[in-house]
């Protein structure tokens, strides 16, 4: 019995020694709140990038599945569409880095951004068509029979009710992009994970770096899942009977 | 006021409307009633364009609509109001906001007038209490009457009611076709498909009867219901009636 309970009071001395040792000392902490903060712009950022790409290509190809219109737009959105979801991103990433910025002096993080919602755009695109594929012609006909053009039904009509019904999973691209971003390590950005990795290199140490990012993004997925669960509530309003 | 000639539809192989002429003056009312698949919903569809004719004119105050395209053809449908028979209320919009959406956005009145209109219509067709409800927290006959409101907002010239009735529970029909009567009362032109035969006969300057894609016989109600001469007929009434 007294041998137990001196494990357990040395494992939480060794705990604390190893907590200091990898995060307080020399203040390595500070790399890991660097390294968050950089996973939080490319992340934000590129989400609005994906978002905007992603909207405009689902108006575009649903346009042309609904009138026949935008053949062009059509195609060239076909084409993103197969090529961004063809490839791996870690590929795209490098790619941009690498070929299509190598002889420009380029931030780093504004390659990631677009990398990264380039890719998310493709996933946010299909999302976002199936939203507006499932709404009802019968929508568009009332607000075409109003006199509204077919932006303005599209945008004051079909779209708002398309993304509420997209917004779960649209949820979830947002997280796989937030994890995705973890990548970034590879064209020598200082992300999160990155962060313990380097920690993990000064201390010769693995697990509690380690640790410590897996616990940073699953409270950052679980707070950005509490946040979508709000804003479906608060859209649900005009559900009830 | 509207002038139809020579009017054909076909959707792929299949002919739906044959060679239709028909006009309809200011203040008329005309009933289309005729067995399903007869061409009457497709028939209403294209006087405001809804369908586009396969060939044949359509001329609305002189104004030949079926070679107008873009904002034109916005325009002209914001003269002519058309109610569903499946309502297509904005589930996410609240009823004022339905009502209001289509003038506002055309820059037809601001918003304080859409409001004011949008109250006097409610109270028109009886529900002023359901401003700040959404659409799915009324009944169906609750629902059509705002669709109503919501086309008599834009101040059309004609009102294109297609099956109006045929989506509602039958105790509910009744508050939908005394709204109609009204507007009938009122001199309002009205094109109404549908298989109400006491509203046919009761509000109609005439009656037409439609089946495989043309009109086989027209009349003014009492003529059409008393004296019916084409067999196709003769068959339909005995059986509705």
């Amino acid at each position: 019995m007294e041998g137990f309970f001196e494990a357990i009071k040395g494992f939480f001395v060794s705990f604390g020694d190893k907590f200091s040792q990898n995060f307080i000392e020399k203040n390595r902490w500070q790399y890991l709140t660097n390294g968050l903060a950089t996973t939080l712009i490319i992340t934000v950022c590129a989400v609005i990038l994906g978002f905007i790409l992603g909207f405009i290509v689902a108006v575009v190809r649903s346009t042309h599945d609904k009138t026949g219109k935008m053949k062009a737009g059509n195609f060239f959105a076909h084409i993103y569409l197969t090529v961004i979801r063809g490839t791996p991103v870690m590929v795209q990433l490098l790619i941009i880095y690498y070929v299509i910025f190598q002889s420009i002096n380029i931030n780093k993080i504004f390659c990631a951004i677009l990398a990264f919602g380039i890719n998310s755009g493709a996933y946010v695109a299909e999302i976002v068509r199936s939203g507006i594929m499932s709404i009802d012609n019968g929508q568009m006909e009332a607000g075409r029979s109003l006199g509204l053009n077919y932006r303005q039904t599209m945008l004051s009509i079909i779209l708002p009710q398309a993304f509420k019904n997209v917004l779960p999973a649209l949820a979830n691209e947002f997280i796989v992009l937030l994890k995705e971003t973890s990548i970034a390590g590879y064209i020598a950005i200082t992300d999160l994970t990155r962060a313990g990795d380097i920690i993990q290199s000064q201390t010769y140490e693995a697990f509690m770096p380690l640790l410590a990012v897996a616990a940073i993004y699953l409270v950052m997925v679980v707070g950005l899942t509490r946040l979508v669960r709000l804003l479906e509530r608060r859209l649900a309003k005009n559900d009830k009977r | 006021m509207i002038n139809v000639s020579h009017l054909y539809k076909s959707f792929g192989e299949l002919a739906v409307l044959e060679d239709i002429s028909e006009t309809i003056k200011k203040g008329e009312k005309v009933v289309i009633i005729g067995p399903s698949g007869s061409g009457k919903s497709t028939f209403l569809r294209c006087l405001n364009l809804m369908e586009t004719p396969t060939s044949g004119t359509i001329t609305f105050d002189g104004e030949d609509i079926t070679s107008c395209h873009g904002k034109e053809l916005d325009c002209l449908r914001r003269r002519m109001g058309m109610v569903f028979q499946h309502f297509n209320l904005f589930p996410h919009l609240t009823i004022r906001r339905n009502i209001t959406l289509a003038p506002v956005k055309l820059g037809l009145m601001s918003k304080d007038e859409a409001n004011e209109t949008a109250d006097r219509l409610l109270k028109r067709v009886g529900l002023p209490d359901k401003a700040d409800s959404y659409p799915n927290m009324l009944s169906g006959g609750q629902k059509q009457r705002i669709a109503i409101a919501r086309s008599l907002a834009m101040n059309p010239e004609v009102m294109l009611f297609d099956e109006p009735t045929s989506a509602l529970d039958p105790e509910m029909v009744g508050e939908v076709l005394d709204l109609m009567k009204q507007l009938a009362e009122e001199g309002m032109t009205m094109v109404v498909v549908t298989h109400e035969m006491g509203f046919a006969r009761e509000v109609a300057s005439r009656v037409l009867f439609m089946a495989d894609g043309k009109i086989l016989e027209q009349n003014p109600p009492e003529e059409f219901f008393k004296n019916p001469s084409n067999p196709r007929l003769k068959d339909f009434l005995s059986k509705v009636i």
